[in-house]
């Protein structure tokens, strides 16, 4: 189900700074993970980005997941080390309309004389904040008993042996 | 006392129980098989939510539409996912989609079920200009949502012998919009060259063309005089670009090598196509009188075999009006029979080079065939699936004739997955 974007997660897909990696798979479950710059936050509380490849796998991916209704991650990477993993479903692809031409003319404008295949539009459906302290402070909540020994050992001297 | 009962158009499974059986098969593709086949109905609230200055209202086209008419309806629907539904106006009592316009939105309608919004065709820019000539653009060059039609010339040679393609109606209508629109007969280059100039003027609009027209049989030999239009269009049109070759798709006759290779070096064109429009030479024989007296099968198949050797793998391929080889009294009696021939036929091109895409067959008012049905979802549903499949193991890809540079095969819309 549809969520809204935390301030943070809108933060981090604003700022040019953030690395974006966007990870699907295709109809046979075969993994695949790429950058995509483009992947920002918009006016329809959804995260669109620009697909400039018409046939790259990860269309093609997205493509399959929209027609089987299957979800995708996007991790965001910001340059002070915080990490938000965003889960959704890729529901609309804009090949045409004034979207589509809007970011088309702009996109040639930024990179010259570059083609813009669609705008895929992904639906948020679960953030999960992936910075490592957060992660680490659940772990320990959640599996307390996962430790190595040694770790809470009491230090030599202070043992009866 | 008269009791009134409302009879089924179609003794059939629904949508749901059919893509039950399919589960590897996309629910949108199904869903615009499905809309392709049973048309749609606009409701008052919908044709009130119709901006012209927006969406593209039906323009000149090479068939007409279920209902027999001209009217300012849209000219037809987009899918989410960006796959193009090409369909047309449809009486009631024939059972279509319904297509409303509830919050804001329109939305395809199924027995009182909202099972996807659409979106309109967005109407290009240049059709509200007109050619120096005085012409409508919109007359002369047609769009959809990524690609440019140029129907050379409506009309058909096999007609005059009465040997037209039966379940096509490319004449009938010709003369209905010349009568009605004052579209012009054939159409003038230097019209085409100076509209194509406007269109591809609209940033990221479209990402070809594709021309096609009825046969011409006449010249010193078999469809020299159609090469000859073919060769002075795309010549003009290549005049607003700066490579040689521009995407581009010409459907047209089973032209000999000769003709094809003009076609080839002397203008911009990137591939070919020729119809055989139903597999297999009985079924061709009933169905295509015209195409089986002048050509005949075998050459005709031989000939799109020998394009493969100009255009390329890839770059060659014949459409079929999908269900007509089930057509009465003459077709398969069986679904079933009907496909494995299809497909079988469809292996022998796909080996060679030669992809096949299929349309779904409407009984158009002005065919020869009107009255009657088109097969099952189901069956529409195993052919996409089944051409599909050969493109897969042939490795032949179909850039020139899919989701987006054409947009009316279901089959050719599953090799984005390709």
């Amino acid at each position: 189900m549809s969520i809204p974007l935390w301030a943070e997660t809108l933060e981090l897909l604003g700022d040019p700074d953030t690395v974006k990696v966007l990870a699907t798979v295709d109809a046979n479950g075969d993994p695949h993970a790429v950058v995509k710059k483009s992947l920002h936050a918009a006016d329809d509380g959804k995260i669109h980005f620009l697909e400039i490849l018409e046939a790259s796998e990860s269309s093609r991916n997205l493509t399959a997941s929209l027609w089987f209704d299957r979800r995708v991650a996007i991790l965001l990477f910001g340059k002070e080390g915080r990490q938000v993993q965003i889960k959704g479903k890729p529901v609309k692809y804009h090949i045409s309309g004034h979207l589509f031409l809007d970011h088309y003319v702009k996109l040639r404008e930024r990179l010259g004389d570059a083609d813009l295949a669609g705008v895929w539009v992904i639906d948020p459906e679960e953030i999960i904040d992936e910075s490592f302290s957060v992660r680490e402070a659940r772990h320990r909540a959640e599996h307390p008993s996962f430790i190595h020994l040694d770790r809470i050992a009491k230090p030599l001297g202070e043992t009866g042996a | 006392m008269i009791a009134l009962v409302k009879t089924n158009y179609r003794d059939e499974p629904c949508f749901d129980e059919t893509l039950a059986e399919h589960p590897d098969f996309p629910r949108l593709i199904a869903l615009k098989i499905d809309v392709q086949r049973r048309g749609v109905s606009y409701t008052e609230r919908a044709q009130n939510a119709v901006d012209p200055e927006i969406h593209q209202l039906r323009s000149p086209y090479i068939f007409g539409s279920r209902d027999g008419e001209i009217k300012p309806l849209p000219e037809s629907l987009l899918l989410r996912d960006g796959t193009t539904i090409l369909t047309d106006p449809t009486p009631l009592d024939q059972d279509p989609y319904i297509v409303d316009h509830i919050d804001g939105r329109f939305a395809l309608i199924d027995r009182g079920k909202l099972l996807e919004t659409v979106e309109l065709w967005p109407k290009p820019a240049y059709y509200d200009k007109t050619t120096t000539s005085g012409l409508p653009m919109s007359h002369i060059v047609t769009a959809r949502p990524q690609r440019l039609n140029v129907f050379q010339s409506s009309f058909c040679y096999f007609w005059t012998e009465d040997q037209g393609c039966r379940f096509c109606d490319i004449v009938t209508h010709t003369k209905q919009q010349r009568k009605q629109l004052g579209v012009p007969n054939r159409l003038r280059p230097e019209d085409v060259r100076e509209t194509v100039a406007e269109a591809i003027k609209e940033p990221g609009r479209f990402t070809n063309l594709c021309l096609t027209a009825g046969s011409v049989i006449k010249g010193p030999r078999l469809f020299d005089h159609e090469v000859d239009f073919y060769v002075e269009l795309l010549q003009a049109i290549g005049e607003n670009f700066r490579t040689k070759k521009f995407p581009s798709q010409l459907i047209a006759s089973a032209f000999d090598e000769e003709q094809l290779a003009r076609l080839y070096e002397e203008t911009g064109l990137t591939s070919y196509t020729s119809d055989l429009e139903v597999f297999g030479e009985e079924q061709f024989d009933w169905i295509c009188p015209g195409k089986a007296k002048w050509v005949g099968y075998r050459e005709w198949r031989d000939r799109l075999i020998r394009a493969v050797d100009i255009f390329g793998r890839g770059n060659v391929g014949t459409g079929l009006v999908g269900g007509v080889e089930l057509a009465k009294p003459h077709g398969f009696k069986s679904e079933k029979d009907a496909l494995d021939s299809t497909l079988s036929e469809a292996e022998y091109l796909a080996e060679r080079g030669v992809t096949t895409v299929y349309i779904v067959w409407v009984p158009r008012p002005g065919s020869a065939l009107c009255g009657q049905k088109a097969p099952s979802l189901d069956y529409y549903i195993r052919l996409a699936r089944g051409l599909q499949d050969l493109r897969v193991k042939y490795g032949l890809r179909v850039d020139f004739d899919d989701y987006r540079r054409c947009g009316n095969h279901p089959d050719s819309d599953l090799a984005r997955l390709q």
